[in-house]
């Protein structure tokens, strides 16, 4: 069935990247507008905007409101759902909740979402696909004999966790089959005086690995293929900082076995739609699976980029029945991709969220840079919702030449305003084993020794900037009253050309 | 005599960051500035859509005032901010020997950014903290954000307890510098 409608069940960037692909292919966006943004970009951009800002249930956000979102989209006849990523995206009840409505869900079936969300189910199905694993004990080892039969099983190095605490107590890395007894009573004994509980349990331990993901596609006829991995190793507390496409860990035979492994695992549960399989890669290339996500990911455009594919009009497609229009064989990927995440937060003070308004923002795009943000003047930071402002992604032939181009597009990439992770982007830039392409999940809090680039003359500059400002003000002063505008004082130049 | 005298206090401004280093500039602070003994150049512009920048040695870098409170300012240069008071000799020299008198029993107070949650506290009365330490995690934009000491310091007190909702600029706590 062609889908005429689509309601987006988001907001933000991404909404703003599905109604994109909704125009170009001549299908009526909606969109649903909250009493957090009325005035928010995403809303000006769809075709039809169905108001949530009156009437709100406060017990339950707006975009988690099922049978809300449910009604609206009979209401209005739409023949389709994306829900985007994050808040219902991967919920199986709306997924199973539009399937019982005849509702086209853009994404995989409730089945599906259930078993990949459902950890022991996903990693089962791995394992009968043969799919390396973390693997590990499924409960505690009763004593030094199982846990050495365990970790032969997985091989080595393995973790002994205590199964009643946690923090580090009860806790040791075992390299090799010498140590395993004389650990395992170490671990028992401190995990007993701790928790007063001495069950230990056994696990795969994986030292400062990588984090590398696959990009799938697959069509309700069986056919699958992958778009290739995308890096995702740069994080903070598991929060992803930039994604580049390929990997710089990956060559060609690593990345056929861990996109056949994708592949399998996919098969596995007859998966459609676009989807992700996250891996562990160790710093031998030994890699596991870790989880599928079962949605189109933040990251998704580096994907695009290299492949030239659009991953929203795939699944639009997927959804309406339509076959897979490429097999493995057509993907290539050309050049390299990257995406610098743009938020609004405090890297001076930890990564802290940084609210308030977006007075100004400006960037340069061209045949290299892609930007999308759901924000522009004006716009506003709130607690509601993730602090991010934008994806700054970056094409180009070679690796290299697209950190180049990076450091040149966030140096043009201007926000007035708010507190940005744009310092932190090129502190990364500076940073040489980045630069390598040496790097795994450790490199924020090993490496990467100072968060922000900081030039030894700024703070000169914004000392100098502080000083004219209040001088300039002392004299007007004497004239005339403060100029201020939503309690922010305005500055002389900007206050000179509106008077002009 | 008296007028000239004040006059004369006024020509100089200085800039206390907060990490109390001292910049000093001479009125009118136009186009030029003292800079390691030498008079060098400043531009300041803005560019057609509102940006202000300042062109120095040649080079550019982006300006914001993100913070703005009387005397006190926090500018953004090329995204990365730096806080500033802005004072003339006399009242420099007036908040030195206060800060003296004051001794160490004032405490610096530390607020709440951004309205939220307290999920925890990581230091209690008495701990010695160092600036850029975490102190303590508020939950807010479905995150756990890590509020951390702008000073070193001892902690005087604790304003707050774990699981209560805070608004912004709400008061952790006071923490006695070192």
């Amino acid at each position: 069935m062609k889908i005429k409608s689509i309601l987006i069940a988001n907001r933000g960037e991404i909404a703003i990247r599905i109604i994109k692909t909704a125009r170009k292919m001549g299908i009526r966006s909606y969109v649903i507008k909250t009493a957090k943004e009325p005035n928010a970009w995403y809303l000006e951009e769809a075709d039809k905007i169905i108001d949530f800002s009156e009437n709100f249930d406060e017990s339950i956000p707006e975009f988690l409101d099922i049978e809300r979102i449910i009604k609206s989209a009979k209401k209005h006849k739409v023949d389709a759902i994306h829900p985007g990523y994050g808040f219902l995206a991967e919920n199986p009840d709306f997924a199973r909740r539009c399937e019982e409505s005849k509702i086209i869900f853009i994404g995989p079936s409730h089945e599906i979402i259930y078993r990949m969300g459902h950890k022991t189910i996903a990693k089962e199905l791995a394992r009968k696909s043969g799919v390396p694993l973390l693997g590990g004990s499924p409960g505690a080892v009763s004593d030094a004999e199982e846990a050495r039969r365990v970790a032969g099983e997985i091989g080595y190095p393995v973790i002994l966790k205590a199964a009643a605490g946690g923090g580090g107590r009860g806790m040791r890395v075992v390299s090799r089959e010498k140590d395993i007894e004389r650990m395992y009573s170490l671990a028992t004994n401190e995990a007993a005086k701790a928790f007063n509980n001495p069950d230990v349990f056994l696990e795969k331990f994986v030292r400062e690995p990588r984090h590398v993901e696959f990009q799938i596609l697959a069509d309700q006829h069986g056919n699958i293929v992958h778009l290739g991995e995308r890096e995702c190793s740069v994080q903070r507390k598991h929060q992803k900082l930039l994604e580049e496409s390929p990997s710089p860990a990956l060559n060609s035979s690593l990345r056929k076995k861990m996109g056949d492994a994708a592949i399998k695992i996919a098969r596995s549960v007859n998966y459609y739609s676009a989807g992700t399989v996250e891996f562990l890669l160790d710093s031998d290339n030994n890699f596991s699976f870790m989880e599928m996500n079962t949605r189109i990911q933040v990251e998704h455009p580096v994907t695009e980029m290299v492949t030239g594919i659009d991953l929203i009009e795939q699944m639009i497609l997927i959804a309406e029945g339509e076959k897979l229009p490429f097999t493995q064989k057509d993907i290539k990927l050309n050049g390299w991709a990257i995406e610098w995440r743009i938020n609004a937060e405090d890297v001076q003070s930890g990564f802290s969220p940084s609210l308030g308004t977006i007075e100004k923002i400006s960037w340069v795009e061209n045949e290299h840079v892609r930007v999308d943000t759901g924000v522009r003047d004006g716009s506003v930071i709130t607690p509601y919702f993730d602090s991010m402002i934008a994806k700054l992604i970056i094409h180009a032939e070679t690796r290299e030449r697209a950190l180049q181009l990076s450091s040149q597009a966030i140096m043009k990439f201007w926000i007035k305003g708010t507190k940005t992770t744009l310092a932190f982007c090129r502190a990364v830039l500076q940073n040489s084993n980045f630069r390598k392409g040496n790097f795994n999940t450790s490199f924020l809090s090993k490496e990467l020794k100072i968060h922000y680039q900081n030039e030894p003359d700024e703070a000169l500059l914004a000392a100098f900037f502080a000083t004219y400002d209040y001088a300039r003000e002392m004299n007007e002063n004497e004239e005339k009253p403060l100029h201020t505008e939503n309690g922010k004082a305005i500055t002389p130049w900007v206050l000179k050309k509106r008077l002009r | 005599m008296a007028r000239e005298a004040k006059k004369k206090t006024t020509t100089k401004l200085i800039a206390l960051s907060s990490t109390n280093k001292a910049y000093e500039f001479n009125k009118p602070l136009e186009k030029q500035i003292k800079y390691q003994g030498k008079v060098v150049d400043i531009k300041l512009h803005e560019d057609p859509k509102g940006f202000s920048y300042i062109v120095w040695k040649n080079k550019k870098y982006m300006l914001d005032v993100i913070e703005k409170k009387q005397n006190r300012y926090t500018i953004m240069v090329n995204g990365v901010w730096h806080s500033f008071s802005v004072e003339t000799p006399v009242s420099l020299k007036r908040k030195r020997y206060l800060e003296q008198q004051v001794d160490s029993s004032a405490g610096v107070s530390i607020e709440a950014p951004m309205p939220g949650k307290i999920i925890d506290i990581l230091v209690e009365e008495g701990s010695e903290v160092k600036e850029g330490e975490p102190i303590i995690i508020l939950e807010a934009m479905k995150m756990q954000n890590e509020i951390s000491s702008h000073i070193s310091g001892i902690v005087q007190s604790v304003s707050v307890k774990k699981n209560e909702s805070v608004m912004k600029d709400d008061i952790l706590m006071e923490i006695r510098r070192a």
